[in-house]
């Protein structure tokens, strides 16, 4: 049966927004609509130690650096200085904006504070 | 032509990172018997000699801190169990050992053997219950993601078993589609994130990236590239849109957050009718972090690569003659049989990525390695006469 939950005025952005419930289409035939739980919002944790796979992004990204951008323009900070996911995001976006400026995201209107 | 072939305009990949087969869909067994699972009686002994069952206690977050060792020297011992020999088999009894060598706590090292129950994993069993799971997909490497990563971008990692910067010496199958005038496209979450691996390409062919935003706009105005790649948030993170979930699935980062983005990558495809007709996703694991995995990984057509003691970190040389351990992994479409389950007889890896997207979008190549080139396609499962009605789609 095709049933469409009620709608709400829940408001996502990014993956959420492909699951919030305003957003859900008429499809057509026999669909079954699957509610899936949000984490809790305690699990955020930015200033989590770095992993090997990070690392290894990091490393990667500086090697790009220095292959973009003469010594005196580069970010300096090193890989292994770098100890938190806050930190390794702060300069992977820095470095990626250098190489792909196209993926930067366009600043959202928000509303006065 | 099977009709569902036929229909078939775009190919989407979204690789995760380090789950077993067993540790995420293990549990469907108990509901669906053709799914080569678990059923409580697969065991590794532990450093006192006891044996330790599969159980389904896994957790979304905090259970599997610090992150299992995947280098090559550590899966060979939960593969091998610790055996050097030459006459060695694998026996995948060596994961808990690998696990207690971390801490040395015993009673930690068990929570290797721990597996999610179907419920608490909504998006994966649908998605398993409703489309086709493979039995038998592995790791292209036993090792640590970036090489394995490599098979799915290049259909080989260039001799690499580990993690460092390599420049490959071949063409990505992104390339190899611009080249023949088609399309494709490799969607990172955002800049903050931003791509593994294929850095090398992020730097002298940034037209082939987009972020993931992009991404669910291509998909709503039915702009998708022929092939598409999409990769997960790799950190916890803030961006203008606020704080961001690393939902890559990689230990400890919170499983739940990547349900929640497989479920974004399915409804984004699945609310454009014309392009849920016309795509086939695959979600897949690129390797399996350490986990447990009851299936030895088999043999596999060597890639005329090979990698020395001082790269495996192990006594022997490396040949790239048999694969890594066995992975998650879900074909989606509405022209595959509901429920279905690809037999133990057909052996995958992720060199069947790029042989499964140059062999429909370009036809005859002949600069992959042999190993790509003996790699099984997969699009022979979208065999139905006609377009399932039937689907399902996630909300929160």
């Amino acid at each position: 049966m095709n049933t469409v939950p009620n709608r709400t005025k829940h408001k996502a952005q990014g993956p959420r927004s492909m699951l919030a419930k305003e957003r859900i289409p008429r499809l057509a035939g026999d669909v079954s609509y699957i509610t899936i739980p949000n984490p809790s919002s305690s699990t955020m944790n930015s200033n989590r130690p770095v992993s090997s796979l990070i690392r290894s992004q990091l490393q990667h990204l500086q090697h790009a650096e220095s292959a973009r951008l003469p010594k005196e323009k580069r970010d300096g900070r090193r890989p292994e200085d770098i100890g938190t996911e806050a930190e390794a995001a702060s300069y992977i976006a820095k470095i990626t904006n250098l190489l792909h400026p196209q993926g930067r995201k366009r600043s959202r209107s928000r509303p006065p504070s | 032509m099977a009709p569902g072939l036929d229909a078939l305009k775009h190919i989407v990949v979204l690789m995760m990172e380090n789950r077993s087969f067993d540790h995420m869909l293990g549990s469907l067994k108990a509901t669906n018997p053709l799914i080569d699972g678990l059923d409580g009686t697969q065991s590794n002994p532990d450093t006192q000699g006891n044996q330790v069952f599969v159980q389904p206690l896994a957790e979304f977050q905090s259970q599997l801190d610090p992150d299992p060792d995947h280098a090559f020297p550590a899966v060979d011992q939960q593969i091998f169990a610790g055996d050097q020999s030459a006459e060695r088999v694998a026996t995948m009894k060596g994961f808990v050992q690998s696990y207690y060598q971390q801490q040395q706590d015993l009673a930690h090292s068990q929570k290797i053997m721990y597996y999610f129950s179907a419920d608490k994993l909504p998006v994966l069993t649908a998605l398993a219950n409703n489309f086709v799971v493979f039995n038998r997909w592995f790791a292209s490497i036993p090792g640590p993601t970036l090489c394995n990563r490599a098979f799915a971008h290049y259909g080989t990692s260039f001799g690499q078993v580990g993690m460092s910067v390599f420049y490959p010496q071949g063409k990505s199958i992104y390339e190899r589609l611009q080249d023949g005038g088609r399309t494709a496209k490799l969607y990172y979450f955002d800049q903050q994130s931003s791509s593994l691996e294929v850095v090398n390409l992020l730097q002298h062919q940034p037209q082939l990236f987009a972020t993931y935003d992009q991404f669910l706009a291509d998909c709503k105005l039915g702009r998708l590239s022929d092939y598409s790649f999409i990769e997960p948030n790799y950190s916890d993170h803030d961006n203008d849109d606020g704080a961001q979930l690393a939902s890559d699935q990689h230990p400890d980062h919170n499983v739940q957050e990547g349900e929640l983005f497989i479920a974004s990558v399915y409804n984004a495809i699945r609310a454009n009718p014309e392009l849920w007709a016309s795509t086939a996703l695959l979600v897949v694991y690129d390797e399996h972090g350490g986990i447990f995995d009851h299936v030895p990984p088999p043999p596999c057509t060597p890639d005329g690569y090979s990698a020395g003691p001082t790269s495996t970190g192990l006594n022997y040389t490396f040949e790239f003659n048999r694969l890594g351990v066995r992975v998650p992994a879900i074909l989606i479409s509405p022209w595959v049989p509901k429920g279905g389950v690809v037999g133990t007889d057909r052996v995958f890896e992720h060199a069947s990525i790029p042989a499964t997207v140059t062999n429909h979008f370009i036809g005859s190549y002949t600069a992959s390695t042999k190993r790509e080139q003996n790699a099984q396609t997969f699009l022979d499962l979208l065999s139905l006469d006609a377009m399932r009605t039937d689907s399902v789609f996630f909300n929160t």
